[in-house]
């Protein structure tokens, strides 16, 4: 231990006595970084767009799922889907600030995690509540195939104001990508219900583009009206240190994720 | 099945994108409801302040007793030199930021409680993040509560752009809970006196800055701010904290004139001529 001439003490490391703000002490923390779980796959699979949708989409990809957890460790993450719509919709009618709202989100998504739960339960997969999930993951990716969370980032009233409106920037999809760069996994699939992103909404518009692939940055600069994904996930891959790109697939055609896992192009590829 | 939902823009949303910024403009039309408006929020530094010992401490604790007749607190932590100390350790081993900032949580943990013990016998709580739907209620019956400063986020903490630290640490996370809460104030209570030109621990030709916007210290380009930049930055998008003061809580009766209202440290705001 150590008092310097200011008055304060330290315990000695080589941050001591420094601001964590200055630019100078921050560019010396730039270091490696370990992977705790390089051989897990993240998968998003949307609310609104694949369990939403009922049966005739969901029970074939949890037959495609059922069939990759025989030889990939997965890491399954959910979206609310309509019902945090409405919950959101309610919410803004009563004047609840964005914290609120992200906190009321992460129920819809973990009614879905245990819907998706209840369906991959016969290979020993289920949703993990999410107190216990991030801290003890690894112990669930060696000891089981594969394990499901509600998408949500545990935010809640912490989550930040977004720079326009209300609704909560960091939601299922951000949840996914912050957890697959933290534990360094292999990959990050988005399963949607679109072959991928367009130029513009592929729904609504004919004559839509789609694109393949694309960077981050040119993503920012172009400022499509509407992504497939979470908006805030351009700038996290802009920061990311370990993954480096996603993928968004269509989850009514089941069949490509397997391709995607092994690392083929089958939807559109956003990268750093 | 068609839905028919409360309003419009309930409809709108069911149908459309979250990343459609007409849409999303659409979202903040609505009046707010200010939920904890009479709470101040008092951030108490970990390195600038706890790790003084009771020198520094003690005196705050007395300031805080002899203000709850007449203010309700919300009571965060900084984390401070052991949380230095697990970032270096955690650095040189190569832990992820999301790792980092389970760490961080731990160490404005111990200090969350000890703060805690030291007002315990004007029956204060602490509370963690799980606790917070009783905070109005603790505000009610007892005026104040203790909380950890770093924001929950544990292995979903965004990396930071520059380096391994984790970005949103405790000014963050008390910040937001004055935001949310849409608080009275927001007050961080250290050992300086406000805001500088650069450190004054170091540079002793430091020029002291009693009010600025946000966007000034960022024009400012400064190698050190008094506070988190990721406050700045929040500062601009937030619906309710539009300004935060920053004072020295050295000096003894500097919180209880922020408490009331004055101009004492530096004052932070979103808007010009706030």
């Amino acid at each position: 231990m150590s008092e310097t001439a200011d008055g304060r003490h330290h315990v000695a490391s080589f941050l001591m006595r420094e601001s964590l703000v200055d630019k100078e002490v921050l560019r010396s923390t730039e270091t490696a970084v370990v992977r705790m779980l390089p051989s897990a796959h993240v998968i998003k699979v949307g609310g609104r767009s694949i369990l939403d949708a009922g049966r005739s989409v969901v029970y074939p990809l949890v037959d495609v799922l059922a069939q990759l957890l025989g030889e990939h460790k997965l890491i399954l993450g959910t979206g609310g889907g309509a019902r945090t719509r409405h919950v959101f919709s309610v919410g803004l009618d009563l004047g609840m600030p964005t914290g609120v709202l992200a906190q009321l989100a992460a129920a819809d998504a973990l009614g879905n995690a245990h819907i998706l739960g209840a369906l991959l339960a016969p290979y020993g997969v289920v949703a993990i509540p999410p107190e216990m999930f991030g801290h003890l993951l690894p112990l669930f990716v060696h000891a089981v195939p594969g394990v499901i969370f509600n998408g949500v980032p545990p935010y809640s009233i912490w989550e930040h104001p977004p720079a326009i409106g209300r609704i909560p920037p960091h939601r299922t999809d951000a949840g996914c990508f912050l957890l697959a760069e933290c534990f360094g996994c292999s990959t990050l699939t988005l399963i949607k219900d679109v072959d991928g992103l367009y130029d513009r909404d592929p729904k609504g518009e004919a004559g839509a583009v789609f694109i393949d692939e694309i960077s981050a940055a040119e993503l920012e600069r172009r400022n499509l009206a509407t992504l497939p994904f979470d908006r805030v996930l351009l700038r996290l891959l802009g920061t990311a240190r370990l993954l480096r790109r996603f993928q968004i697939v269509n989850g009514h055609k089941p069949d490509l994720l397997a391709a995607a896992l092994r690392g083929e192009h089958v939807g559109t590829i956003v990268y750093a | 099945m068609k839905s028919d939902l409360l309003t419009d823009l309930g409809d709108a949303m069911l149908s459309g994108s979250l990343t459609d910024e007409l849409l999303m403009a659409r979202t903040e039309k609505t009046p707010p409801v200010r939920l904890l408006p009479d709470a101040n929020v008092v951030k108490i530094g970990g390195q600038s302040f706890i790790d003084r010992g009771r020198a520094a401490v003690f005196p705050l604790i007395d300031e805080i007793v002899a203000n709850l007749p007449h203010h309700k607190m919300i009571i965060g932590t900084g984390a401070g030199t052991r949380a230095r100390h697990a970032y270096s350790v955690g650095l040189d081993l190569g832990m992820p930021t999301g790792v980092l900032s389970v760490l961080g949580t731990f160490v404005s943990m111990q200090n969350a409680r000890m703060i805690h013990y030291l007002l315990a016998k004007h029956g204060i709580p602490f509370i963690e993040p799980a606790q917070f739907a009783q905070l109005p209620l603790y505000l009610s019956e007892r005026r104040a509560a203790v909380f950890f400063g770093m924001p929950p986020y544990t292995f979903w903490q965004e990396n930071p752009v520059v380096g391994r630290i984790p970005p949103h640490r405790t000014d963050t996370g008390a910040f937001l809970v004055s935001e949310v809460f849409a608080a009275r104030s927001m007050i961080f209570v250290k050992d300086e006196d406000g805001l500088y030109t650069a450190d004054p621990k170091k540079d002793r030709n430091a020029r002291f800055i009693p009010r600025a916007t946000a966007a000034e210290i960022e024009a400012m380009d400064l190698d050190d701010v008094v506070v988190e930049r990721a406050v700045l930055e929040m500062l601009k998008n937030a619906e309710h904290r539009r300004s935060i003061q920053v004072i020295n809580g050295l000096k003894p009766g500097q919180l209880t004139r922020a408490l009331n209202g004055e101009h004492v440290g530096t004052i932070i705001t979103a808007d010009a001529g706030a």
